[in-house]
């Protein structure tokens, strides 16, 4: 308790007999109003204040003590914080908005990242059709390996960059599907496979080259669809006022966003197909696309878990496809080919990636429109440290 | 007697403001236990790594505010039902017309007609702010994953169903979108606290006090154990949390920057309403403190401590100094006003043409540099070089110098060169400048801004702020009137070393941990391995200050006149008197209470140890609660004692020197 005695209003310290001296400038400074003289001079700090506690805050940060206070009939800082903001005029109509965030400019880095794993799968084609042999076993191993590391780099910047981890092994396995699945699905559905495949879309195994180069390049798109997304969603918060405003404006952007990307992706693989002189697969394809699209713009707004789940999902489903069909070589089991065999009957082949694939992208689409759709999933990232 | 220490940004690492204080606080206070409770704010700062810590400090526990993980929890309905509407009462109480009028309702608007009413309405909407935290908490300690829901569309919804609800303040109900997404966002940091695994038994349940380094963000631990484990909360606030707020939020839209004033100051008011004592730092801090709701009963001003040593030398040879040279130490900025300094200067030499001013101190930023060369600019147009005679080299009146070199080591030696400290701040917060002028015995002359008149009461001279003249003549009657001059700097010198010393500092914490202790004992229940509750568990000895375990310690804290406990002990302890002479009876401080206590008091607590480990006979604890009240009600005096009959001449050496 020490303190305590000292802490009443002031015990009288020595103060300077300057009364004399005083008198005539204030006499000569203080106007009929000084509460408005000094609002003027801090009327920067009044109009902005949202509530008399900031007024103190400013006030006492410009030097402005009790003692000052009691220049201007009041008791403290508080009290005279109180009369001016009380005393503010405030105009009817709200101020003017602060324009929304700027932009984010498109980066040379990502656009060159975006491209960079199309440029090398069509390398890596080039080099399969080019060559034979050991050197083709090279060529694939390398290829392969660099169109990772390009997907990998695009993935750490620019608009498909997520701060989330993602499992990227279902999505490889269903990208590997895309590529061999087919074959080894009517192989298996003639007794096959006979033999590993040799990259040829001809041999026991045939390798269906023209979706796979199709998604690859299908990056770019992909990355300037969520980054159209991204920068327009903002434009649209800014400019909402409400989150209702806002959601009704941002699910035809996205519908927008994700019909231009599937118009994408189909004129690829119109053009790989006739570039390749394959067939173009345009159900795998489309379907497959769409699905990574989609699971990768919820991730990057912050959804994890239902991408992760779906994506699952349709991997496991076309594995269990091909598992089906070996499983039913076993002694009394051919029941279990049934489903894939009605299915491939129907569809062909491509039937079963595309049931998988397309489902898990519809319940992906619905998700999205409805997690999207809302202001939170556009949220600014925090940059802490 | 164990302490949580609740710090934000500070104490356990080498950074942060509050640090030095807390350490100078743990290290003072090594008969208690602390537990420090850590909030980080960045990860540079945690790379900074920790001060030594002092081994009184138990644990230490630390939850980074900067890095919230995702506990992966997703709310199922009704859980999420739950949180929207805990959220959703929590941003209506934010959105109320007019929050901040409440605090001053308990001073000034008791008489008129319809202050009743309001005062209802504002009691309620505290409420509803507190309800609201609390449910949250709960929600977060029982289910988790409050970090993604208050993140989530389900809080953006609330925030703005609360925002455009009839009532909302003007400032609110502008809110748009992006306006509403960083108000969740920083709701979300700020609520942090919130989701921590600190408030279970072997957490802040088991500490006596928490006592929180500072407000806002740092007390809402102390306020959640309060709420879940009852434990009293002693809140500390150097500066205000809240006026920080206002200062260093200028640049959000209107409705965040309202939003968030009001979630501080809702915070800030639960704050003093839940807090056992809160201990302002200065009368302005206290203001703020009223203002904002606390009680006046709970406010004890427990002024800063400093460390006086340094300038012992200087305020005991106070004949050393120039009585013709006026200081002024101090980093230059623009707010410290030395223009109006070197106006003042230049009215002084008229009067007393032998004056000379030594300006020391470097400046702060480049701001403060430029304001140095503006300085030196106008003290060379000002004042033109002198020389004693034809043929001496001149120099000018005004010297410009900074600490650290072979002429002024120290700042001790920067005012003990000077007969005259000045001060001539146009704001200022806590002046330390002047309270180590004070503690050097020097003479003050300051302007009359900040806890400047607090910290000199009428030990020096106070002219307003911006008023050279005043400034001058208050120089000059100085400078003339030496016996003055000293009669002022002894006064000045007295009075810091009695209220600004870290002795006082740690002493003034103590009696108030042993305050809040005596009226708000934490009552625990410890159970067994069968669910029953175990008797004697915590005896009544767990609240005696000092290690009661230990065998060595003293039973009565630093403190506490000898022969307030002389009776007890020798009704309790004959035996071991007749043994336990020490030998060291001469006026040894308080080296020589701690060998009398440890011969002659050593079987007091020793046997309290040995009942209540046991847990049989009462009647033994009984006897040992004949020690308790005397310790914990007249241990909270000044002096440190707490020693046996014939060292009793020691224990007035004790109290006035053994302080530490």
């Amino acid at each position: 308790m020490s303190g305590l005695g000292e802490l009443g209003p002031d015990r009288g310290p020595v103060r300077t007999e300057e009364v004399g001296t005083q008198v005539p400038s204030a006499a000569r400074r203080v106007a009929a109003d000084p509460v408005k003289a000094l609002m003027h001079r801090h009327r920067d700090l009044c109009e902005r204040a949202v509530d008399p506690l900031e007024i103190v805050a400013g006030l006492e940060a410009h030097g402005i003590t009790d003692r000052t206070a009691a220049r201007f009939r009041h008791r403290d800082v508080f009290s005279l914080a109180e009369e001016m903001y009380a005393r503010v005029p405030r105009d009817a109509d709200t101020p003017p908005r602060p324009t929304g965030r700027p932009t984010p400019r498109v980066q040379t880095a990502w656009v060159v990242l975006a491209v960079l794993p199309g440029a090398l799968c069509a390398a890596a084609v080039a080099a399969l059709r080019l060559t034979d042999g050991r050197p083709r076993l090279v060529a694939a191993t390398a290829g392969t390996l660099a169109v990772a590391l390009a997907l990998r780099a695009l993935l750490r910047r620019g608009p498909l960059s997520a701060t989330a981890r993602t499992s990227a092994t279902w999505t490889c396995w269903l990208v590997g599907y895309a590529l061999l699945g087919d074959g080894l699905l009517r192989a298996a559905l003639t007794g096959g496979p006979d033999d590993l495949p040799d990259g040829t879309a001809d041999g026991p195994w045939p390798v269906t080259v023209a979706p796979v180069l199709a998604l690859a390049l299908a990056c770019a798109p992909a990355a300037a669809s969520a980054h159209f997304f991204a920068v327009r969603a903002r434009r649209k918060l800014a400019a909402s006022r409400g989150l209702a405003d806002f959601s009704a404006a941002v699910r035809p952007l996205l519908t927008g966003t994700f019909v231009l990307f599937i118009g994408a992706v189909t004129a690829l693989v119109a053009l790989t197909g006739a570039v390749l002189r394959e067939p173009a697969a345009y159900p795998q394809a489309l379907t497959l696309g769409a699905l990574l699209l989609l699971a990768r713009m919820l991730t990057v707004h912050g959804h994890t878990h239902a991408p992760a789940l779906v994506i699952t999902a349709a991997a496991t489903a076309e594995a269990a496809a091909v598992a089906t069909l070996f499983a039913a070589r076993l002694p009394g089991c051919d029941f279990l080919a049934l489903p894939v065999e009605a299915l491939v009957a129907a569809w062909g082949p491509a039937g079963v990636p595309t049931a998988a694939c397309g489902t898990g992208a519809l319940v992906l689409l619905v998700h999205a429109t409805r997690r999207l759709t809302k202001a939170s999933a556009h949220a600014e990232p925090e940059h802490p440290r | 007697m164990r302490i949580g220490l609740l710090t934000e940004g500070g104490y356990p690492y080498v950074s942060g403001e509050p640090g030095l204080w807390c350490d100078r606080l743990v290290r003072g206070l090594e008969q208690h236990k602390f537990d420090v409770y850590a909030l980080t704010r960045s990860e540079r700062q945690e790379a900074e790594g920790w001060v030594p810590l002092p081994p009184q400090v138990d644990r230490v526990r630390i939850a980074s505010l900067w890095d919230a993980e995702d506990d992966g929890v997703v709310y199922g309905r009704r859980t999420r039902r739950r949180f929207a509407e805990c959220y959703g009462e929590l941003a209506a109480s934010l959105c109320a017309t007019a929050p901040l009028k409440a605090f001053g309702v308990a001073e000034t608007a008791a008489p008129r007609a319809e202050a009743t009413g309001t005062h209802d309405h504002f009691a309620h909407e505290a409420d509803r702010f507190a309800n609201a935290l609390y449910g949250l908490a709960e929600l977060a300690r029982h289910e988790g994953g409050l970090h993604r829901a208050l993140r989530s569309e389900t809080a953006v919804r609330a925030l703005e169903r609360a925002c455009r609800a009839p009532g909302a303040h003007r400032a609110a109900r502008e809110a748009r979108v992006p306006d509403l997404l960083t108000v969740a966002a920083r709701l979300e940091r700020a609520l942090r606290p919130l989701s921590l695994d600190w408030y279970e038994d072997d957490g802040l349940g088991a500490v006596d006090l928490c006592h929180a380094a500072s407000g806002g963000t740092a007390a809402l631990p102390g306020l959640l154990a309060r709420h879940f484990c009852e434990v009293p909360l002693l809140v500390t606030e150097y500066g205000v949390r809240l006026r920080a707020h206002y200062l260093t939020e200028p640049d959000a839209s209107p409705p965040v920057r309202f939003l968030l004033a009001a979630f501080h100051g809702r915070l800030a008011a639960e704050t003093y309403r839940s807090a056992a004592l809160i201990t302002p730092g200065n009368t302005h801090a206290r203001r703020w403190q009223e203002r904002c709701g606390a009680e006046r009963a709970k406010l004890r001003t427990v002024h800063p401590g400093m460390d006086a040593a340094p300038f012992a030398e200087a305020g005991e040879s106070p004949e050393c100094a120039d009585p013709h040279t006026l200081v002024w130490v101090g980093r230059v900025e623009p707010a410290k006003d030395l223009v109006s300094l070197l106006h003042a200067f230049a009215e002084i030499r008229r009067a007393e043409p032998k004056a000379r001013l030594r300006i020391v101190g470097g400046p702060s930023g480049s701001e403060g540099a430029a304001y140095l060369a503006h300085c030196r600019n106008l003290a060379a147009q000002l004042f033109p070089d002198e020389a004693d005679g034809p043929h001496a080299v001149g120099s000018n009146p005004v010297s410009f110098e900074e600490t650290g070199g072979p002429e002024l080591p120290s700042r001790a030696e920067a005012y003990a060169s000077g007969a005259l400290v000045v001060l001539s701040s146009v704001v200022e917060g806590f002046p330390a400048g002047l309270v180590e002028a004070m503690f050097c015995g020097r003479a003050t002359v300051s302007t009359d801004v900040g806890a400047v008149v607090e910290a000199i009461g009428g030990t020096g001279l106070v002219v307003p702020p911006r008023n050279p003249r005043a400034l001058a003549e208050a120089c000059v009657a100085l400078l003339r009137d030496p016996e003055r001059r000293a009669r002022l700097g002894a006064a000045a010198r007295a009075r810091a070393l009695e209220l600004f010393t870290v002795e006082q500092n740690i002493t003034a914490f103590h009696n108030i941990y042993l305050d809040i202790l005596s009226r708000t004992p934490a009552r625990r229940v410890v159970l067994d391995d069968t669910g029953e509750p175990l008797p004697f568990s915590v005896p009544a000895e767990a609240h005696v200050p000092g290690r009661w375990t230990d065998a060595k310690v003293r039973a009565v804290a630093r403190g506490g006149p000898a022969w307030a406990t002389d009776t007890p002990v020798r009704a309790t302890v004959r035996s071991s008197e007749t043994d336990g002479s020490p030998g060291s009876g001469g006026p040894g401080g308080s080296g020589a209470s701690e060998s009398a206590t440890g011969g002659g008091r050593a079987a007091v607590p020793a046997s309290v140890v040995e009942v209540a480990g046991a847990a049989v006979p009462a009647s033994v604890v009984e006897g040992a609660l004949t020690v308790v009240p005397v310790s914990a009600v007249e241990g909270a005096g000044a002096a440190s004692g707490s020693v046996a009959e014939e060292s009793r001449a020691t224990a007035s050496v004790s109290a006035t020197e053994g302080i530490r």
